[in-house]
């Protein structure tokens, strides 16, 4: 009696969101890989051609679709060291008690609630405009110059908005972890002698591992997916020098109107992308440890 | 540690209701459509509407970010003089091809949407619904109506052309008339401290209209284009192209950087007198108007060159309907453009709020607009160059051709020739 009951609670609240995975990431899914080996142009009315692994062979002749890889991978890089190191140097700051570390919490984490595409219309007009302005008026035109307009600094433009929106929500999970730790084993440190780099390095930090594992896999993921601030920071330019993987296959599927094999990059992009946060929360996980 | 884990749960709730809000919204989107066409069709809710059924409600989707206010202000008047609804959906102008291609195969199409004509509308072909019955094509421009496989498809918006749009207190068109004579006058512009002309950087006013000249003044721009994407001639080869890439190096020297321009600065660097010329068309005077009265200052002249003297005028889009859409909606949609081209709100519309050379015939062109005049001037005088644009293959301006000229603007070494050379690579691999 009190199993069927257990049961029919574990249904109602599993089904729905079972049937509702099902219907919008599962099946689409499924068409997805059966779409990336056709060619097909997208418009229903027309034939979809069976072509076997032949899109999946053109993807890596694709030079564009190469160099995209390439600066995701860079962005990817420069904006996980960036986010986590700025996120955490954040959280240590608020938690240091001082007088305004409330207002300082919220500051840093009010980029956050503005959306990607917004943020990256205002840093669009501080790029154009503002940086412009500065480099004028204080000669230091090498530094202060339009950003976007550069292929290599474009990047770095990029990195800069994702680690002002992002900076502010790790900061929030690295502010959780420290608050998890006792303040009865900081004070026997201090007690002991321990200056703040060991209590740091050798108390914090390992205690604040399940904070890094969480943190490390939503920026890597945020950043390898990442749409929003790319398309309405750069659109990709300039001369697609800042087209992320997201990006160069949505160009592919829309602007080219190829559907398959647009289709088959999301398949390896979703691949790299499975690998690479499986990989790093595997090994983030194992050094995780417990009080 | 438990304190961690409820904090860390506390956040994985928040994330999951942010997802579910997001999800939500959308719902919204659809459903709210969906709702509004499933109330509609039963015939007169309530007391109003007496006599008339109330047709299905519809939707619009259109290119030109230029009309968006003037568009849903006419809608708002349609539904007051015949109690139909229509939706305006927002411009979204270089995006737009994308997004209807999107809307389209996921079944969620406006009903009535715009087409450039040639291989944009040749790739939509299937979603055209044929309109040979409808009263209003018969009185279209003789050889302006888009048609597919013989049947008329789209209305067109109207005529428009582009060239140099210039400041007749700074510049004189006699003196731009060659590669010389253009050369000498940006220079002496340059000299006065003005920026002589500008280009922006939308990918249609960086390259795709710029380089309509070089192909229009081709004896058979359509069959350049053929050969070129069978990769039979070379841009880089042509003699009009490698002009071309002259008069580009001559506005790379003198004038702003266009990457830094934006349309709307470039419209105002002009109006208020920074900039000497833009390349533009008559639907930048929309623009202008905001800046204050001009008329009197503005004009517009052929891109000079190889000698030419002569406008590109073209139909750039025409209004059709979605041939997938319910029956119910085609034939609210066909109510739509019938009122749109016949009655004397539409027409009005058309010619003073959109402010479009109409190709109607039963339309009359009062009223003009300085750079409109000149338009409808020269497609009256049959001055006029062709838009070879129309005949690209699809999409190359925003995808493959924009990066390109992104390039060379950017890059101070690069020569128009290279730029050429560059076009050519970009062009083979567009057009395979």
């Amino acid at each position: 009696m009190n199993k069927t009951k257990d049961r029919a609670w574990f249904a109602l609240f599993t089904v729905p969101l079972i049937f509702i995975f099902t219907t919008v990431v599962i099946i689409p899914f499924i068409i997805g890989i059966y779409y990336s080996f056709v060619k097909w142009d997208g418009i229903p009315a027309n034939p979809k051609v069976f072509v076997g692994f032949d899109n999946y062979v053109q993807i890596f002749k694709d030079e564009r679709f190469l160099a995209s890889a390439w600066h995701t991978v860079k962005f990817t890089v420069l904006a996980l060291l960036s986010v986590n190191v700025l996120g955490l140097v954040f959280s240590l700051l608020v938690t240091a008690k001082l007088r305004v570390s409330n207002a300082a919490r919220t500051m840093f984490f009010m980029p956050n609630l503005i959306g990607g595409l917004i943020l990256g219309y205002i840093w669009q007009f501080l790029f154009t405009d503002a940086m412009e302005f500065i480099g004028s008026k204080t000669g230091l035109g090498h530094i202060f110059f339009n950003w976007l307009l550069s292929p290599q600094f474009a990047l770095y433009a990029m990195v800069v908005v994702f680690t002002w929106q992002m900076a502010g929500y790790t900061m929030i999970i690295y502010i959780a972890g420290i608050q998890g730790i006792p303040d009865e084993m900081m004070e026997a440190a201090k007690v002991d002698g321990a200056n703040l780099w060991q209590r740091i390095t050798k108390i914090i930090f390992p205690l604040l591992m399940p904070a890094f594992t969480i943190c490390l896999f939503m920026t890597l993921s945020g950043a390898f997916k990442i749409y929003d601030v790319n398309l309405s920071l750069t659109k990709g330019g300039p001369n697609n020098a800042t087209e992320m993987f997201a990006m160069n296959i949505f160009n592919e599927i829309f602007g080219y109107g190829h559907y398959g094999l647009g289709q088959a990059k999301a398949i390896v992009f979703f691949i790299i992308v499975a690998v690479l946060t499986l990989t790093q929360v595997a090994i983030t996980k194992k050094r995780e440890v417990q009080m | 540690m438990k304190q961690v884990k409820k904090v860390f749960g506390l956040l994985t709730a928040t994330a999951l209701v942010a997802a579910m809000a997001g999800c939500g919204s959308a719902n919204n989107n659809a459903s709210g459509s969906s709702a509004g066409s499933a109330s509609a069709p039963t015939p007169a809710a309530g007391s109003a509407a007496p006599a008339k059924e109330k047709l299905k409600k519809i939707s619009i989707f259109q290119s030109k970010v230029e009309i968006t206010d003037a568009l849903e202000a006419l809608a708002k008047k349609y539904t007051a003089e015949t109690g139909n609804e229509v939706e305006v959906w927002g411009a979204a102008g270089d995006a737009y091809m994308t997004q209807l291609q999107a809307k389209l195969t996921a079944n969620q199409g406006p009903t009535v949407f715009s087409v450039g004509t040639g291989a944009q509308a040749d790739k939509l072909k299937s979603y055209l619904y044929d309109l040979g019955n409808e009263p209003f094509t018969k009185n279209i421009a003789p050889h302006m109506e888009l048609k597919e496989d013989g049947k008329v498809v789209g209305v067109p918006y109207g005529v428009e052309g582009f060239g140099l749009v210039y400041n007749k207190d700074l510049v004189d068109p006699k003196n731009v008339t060659d590669l010389a004579s253009f050369t000498k006058t940006m220079e002496k512009l340059k000299a006065d401290g003005k920026n002589p002309l500008s280009l922006s950087q939308e990918a249609f006013f960086l390259i795709g209209h710029i380089l309509n000249t070089p192909f229009a003044l081709q004896p058979d721009p359509k069959a350049f284009i053929d050969k070129l994407n069978k990769g039979e001639v070379k841009m880089a080869d042509t003699k009009e192209f490698q002009e071309f890439g002259k008069f580009m190096d001559v506005i790379k020297a003198n004038s702003k950087n266009p990457m830094e321009v934006k349309y709307d600065s470039q419209m105002g660097d002009f109006a208020t007198g920074k900039t000497a010329m833009v390349h533009q068309g008559n639907w930048s005077y929309s623009m202008l108007k905001d800046f204050g009265n001009m008329d009197a200052k503005i004009g517009m002249m052929p891109f000079p060159l190889a000698g030419n003297n002569k406008i590109a005028v073209g139909v750039a889009s025409n209004w059709v309907i979605n041939s997938k859409a319910s029956p119910d909606e085609i034939k609210a949609g066909e109510a739509f453009l019938n009122w749109l081209f016949t009655s004397d709100t539409g027409k009005n519309a058309i010619v003073n709020d959109f402010k479009f050379i109409p190709a109607m015939t039963n339309i009359e062109a009062t009223k003009l607009d300085p750079l409109s005049k000149a338009v409808y001037d020269a497609t009256k005088s049959g001055q006029t160059i062709p838009w070879a644009t129309a005949y690209y293959p699809s999409n190359i301006v925003v995808n493959d051709l924009a990066p390109v000229a992104q390039a060379y603007f950017l890059d101070k070494n690069m020569t128009g020739q290279q730029l050429l050379e560059k076009l050519d690579a970009a062009w083979a691999k567009a057009a395979k």
